[in-house]
């Protein structure tokens, strides 16, 4: 193969402030081949792929595509040089109709007028080599968030391209959905399309991809051909030490009459879902299984207050709480980690200390904001879950998505809950990032506190949860402990009609 | 405090503006021989406060409403009722000028209310919801004084002085209280950060436990009581009650805000920050006047230093971040 083919990074350096973000990457990715790029959180991948999309520069270094050098001003010149990017957190304008969104920006005209038809025939046929079953007319607003990240792909490939970016694509796709976007992708690796795949799911990785290659810290740690590699392996490279053991809790033996930390009775709020009725006792740790689309968001939301139910009725620690406030949730010690971090979780006009203490001093109601207590306290939580921050009195949007999300599980524990509800809390997480949210789980957990994790990701739910309950369509389909809980009695059960025991 | 967080403090830039303002009308209007200088003396420092206070006090509210992601487009609309309200009731009805004034800042806190529930019940936009309340407060002005004016000022005994102080430093007292007293809500209040967050991401702030209607509710009837406030200061500064009081000045006010640091997007800004903004347009409006020839152009100027001043702080804002 000659050099003036591929993609090639040269000592590419980029530092935000006193942040090395890359500290001088070199790697190239074959011509036509599928690409993986692994790093925990902050080791520089974001950063790389802004700079491949045009939206960062680098401070030095450069980037050459069939020998010839990269110089991107804008994502519409990366766009325009052959690069379709698909990002981690959805973009689409909800308001624009599925052509509109896959168009934006490069609307086809004559005499600057849209020319409607032949853009909607375009994304009927690209729709349908997709098979994606939705029109080309519906609003962005009304696809499921599946969709949205499909309708992402087809916007990259409704211009001809030869390098697709993949940014962590499957977050928010179910495993058939995923295996659809996998075949999709396979079918352009066949056309020859370059791919460049960002993943924190090792599975998916190694299904598709040739080559990986790991950064850690924003530095080139290896390339290698998937064929000579254990999943293990990479895990290492990434990390860049061995994982602990998992701790295993000695839980004692709850008091005969302790109420449950969360009881749920006959809950409905239609359409999301209908008379679901749970309990979680204190200190253990209950799964929440369902699909995109099953209900266990709104489930959990309700909970917390953010809707009110049509039915039904939840106790916290055996008292009622009011329905319909957040307020009166928390006040309860009910928390809830909510699924997207970045528009439900952080305030990204205050620093992380006001972030951090913000729903503590919310619940107590105190009158002043006393900044040596809060800075002392925001100091102590970013050690205690060891938050990777150049300090308290920065903004949260300088931290890498792992740390973001810790930053939103810590300011919660900080209130002590007795219920803490987790939706999605490793979405988009690196590896190590994952174990430390996983451990803390484990942590509050043995200090008594119930947790109900909903989750789509299933190896999570069956390694964290002592119950698992599983959520389908709205209903609860079964619950499911200790042996009994497999991989395939869960899947079972969150696709079939059915009950377990 | 050393030099590095002087220069983060937010209100620092447009501190310096308004020195640099200063400094170039002085050196512009510099007077021939020994005549005094006709704009860097006390007594007109004093008129520039006490005219820049009508806008002053209101613009304490709109930077409240800004900052938590809200527009209130109401407060000339509110001026001018609460102004026409006060003054009927002392001139024609012969209250108190106390009692009088008290009932025309409650007209504000009616209007405040209203805008609340329009914004937190209804869930209408706030531009619509205090477009139409503009509408409603101006009409209901126009409605009172059927065309009439109401004279204060006669009604006002000769060398009034409340609380012993000349009546010219009333309005600039007030507006610098105000603007201490919300600074330090703003800023060391539970309260304060509690408007911060709304604005700055109000679904983050909800799933937060913050109560976001109460904090909505709260600014948009700071923002009607101080527009009431600078209504019945503009009735004792001018001397009469009439129903086109204050037309436009919401605009003014905004930009006021805007120029002092706040951003429309929500989140950002700061209550002094608006008060600062008001002086630097209230300097431009008493100096230009001195300018032969600059009358026409006042309207131009102020247009154009508003933008000036956000671009420069944009700039700013890049190189710091």
């Amino acid at each position: 193969m000659s050099t003036a083919t591929g993609l090639q990074f040269t000592e590419v350096r980029k530092s935000f402030g006193a942040v090395k973000a890359l500290a001088g990457v070199s790697f190239d990715v074959r011509e036509g081949e599928a690409h993986g790029l692994m790093g925990e959180n902050g080791a520089g991948k974001s950063t790389l792929l802004k700079i491949l999309a045009g939206i960062l520069q680098p401070d030095s270094g450069s980037v050459d595509w069939r020998g010839e050098r990269l110089q991107l001003g804008s994502p519409r010149e990366a766009l325009e040089r052959g690069i379709g990017m698909v990002y981690q957190e959805m973009l689409c304008f909800e308001n624009l109709t599925v052509t509109g969104n896959i168009f934006a920006g490069r609307e086809l005209t004559r005499g600057g007028r849209l020319r409607h038809a032949e853009m909607r025939e375009r994304t009927r046929v690209l729709l349908d080599e997709l098979h994606l079953p939705i029109s080309p007319d519906a609003t962005a607003q009304s696809l499921s968030a599946a969709y949205r990240q499909l309708l992402q792909v087809a916007r990259a490939l409704a211009f001809e391209c030869s390098i697709l970016v993949l940014d962590e694509p499957t977050t928010a796709l179910t495993d058939a959905e995923t295996d659809h976007l996998f075949s999709v992708l396979e079918k352009l690796k066949a056309r020859g399309v370059t791919l460049l795949y960002v993943s924190h799911r090792l599975p998916e990785v190694f299904r598709l991809c040739d080559r990986i290659t790991v950064l850690r810290d924003g530095r080139f740690v290896e390339t290698s051909e998937r064929r000579s590699v254990t999943p293990d392996h990479i895990v290492r490279a990434m990390v860049g030490r061995e994982l602990p053991p998992r701790a295993i809790v000695a839980r004692s033996a709850l008091p005969a009459g302790t109420p449950p930390a969360l009881a749920v009775d006959g809950l409905g709020r239609r359409p999301c879902f209908l008379n679901v009725s749970l309990t979680v006792n204190p200190g253990e740790i209950v799964g929440l299984f369902g699909l995109v689309g099953s209900g266990r968001s709104e489930l959990l939301e309700t909970i917390f207050g953010l809707y009110r139910a049509e039915a039904g009725r939840v106790r916290v620690a055996g008292q009622p709480i009011d329905p319909g406030s957040p307020r009166a949730a928390a006040r309860a010690g009910v928390a809830l980690v909510p699924e997207e971090r970045q528009r439900q979780g952080l305030l990204f006009n205050l620093t992380i200390r006001h972030n951090l203490v913000l729903p503590d001093r919310t619940i107590k109601g105190d009158l002043l904001v006393r900044t040596g207590a809060e800075r002392r306290e925001a100091q102590d939580l970013v050690n205690t879950w060891r938050i990777k921050a150049a300090g308290v009195e920065v903004p949260p949007d300088a931290l890498s998505g792992g740390n973001q999300q810790k930053v939103v599980v810590a300011k919660w524990l900080a209130t002590s809950p007795k219920i803490l509800l987790l939706d999605e809390p490793t979405k988009g997480v690196d590896v190590g990032a994952k174990f430390e949210i996983h451990e803390i789980i484990r942590r509050e957990a043995s200090r008594g506190c119930g947790c109900l994790v909903a989750s789509s990701d299933l190896p999570e739910v069956l390694a964290l949860a002592d119950r698992i309950i599983v959520m389908r369509e709205g209903r609860i389909q079964g619950q499911l402990a200790g042996a009994e809980a497999t991989e395939e009695a869960v899947m079972h059960l969150a696709t079939h009609e059915g009950t377990a025991a | 405090m050393n030099l590095k967080k002087i220069w983060e403090v937010r209100e620092f830039s447009t501190v310096v503006i308004l020195a640099l303002e200063i400094l170039f009308f002085t050196w512009y209007l510099w007077p021939d021989g020994s005549r005094s200088h006709p704009f860097f003396n006390a007594p007109n420092f004093v008129l520039i406060f006490k005219y820049s206070a009508i806008y002053g006090i209101a613009a304490v509210g709109a930077a409240i409403v800004i900052i938590s992601g809200g527009i209130d487009l109401a407060p000339g609309a509110v001026m001018a009722l609460s102004g026409v309200v006060a003054s009927q009731l002392f001139v024609e009805r012969g209250w108190g000028l106390g009692t009088s004034m008290t009932t025309g800042v409650l007209v504000g806190l009616v209007s405040g209310l209203v805008t609340s529930v329009l914004v937190v019940v209804v869930k209408l936009p706030p531009f619509i919801a205090t477009l139409g309340v503009m509408g409603i407060t101006r009409g209901l002005a126009f409605i009172i004084t059927e065309g009439r004016y109401f004279d204060v000022s006669s009604q006002l005994l000769g060398g009034w002085r409340p609380f012993g102080l000349p009546a010219d430093w009333v309005a600039p007292i007030i507006m610098i209280l105000l603007a201490l007293v919300f600074q330090f809500l703003m800023t060391t209040f539970q309260w304060g950060r509690a408007v911060f967050s709304v604005g700055g991401n109000e679904t983050a702030a909800l799933f937060s436990g913050i109560a976001v209607n109460r904090i909505k509710t709260s600014v948009y009837v700071i923002s009607g009581v101080l527009a009431a406030v600078s209504g019945v200061v503009l009735v004792l500064v001018q001397g009469q009650g009439k129903a086109d009081l204050a037309t436009g000045y919401e605009l003014d006010i905004i930009a006021s805000a805007v120029v002092g640091g706040a951003s429309l997007a929500g989140g950002r800004g700061s209550v002094i920050g608006a008060v600062l903004g008001t002086l630097i347009f209230g300097v431009l409006r008493n100096a230009l006047p001195q300018i032969p020839g600059a009358t026409f152009y006042d309207r131009l100027i102020v247009g154009l230093v508003v933008i000036v001043i956000v671009v420069v702080d944009q700039l700013l804002l890049k190189k710091r971040g």
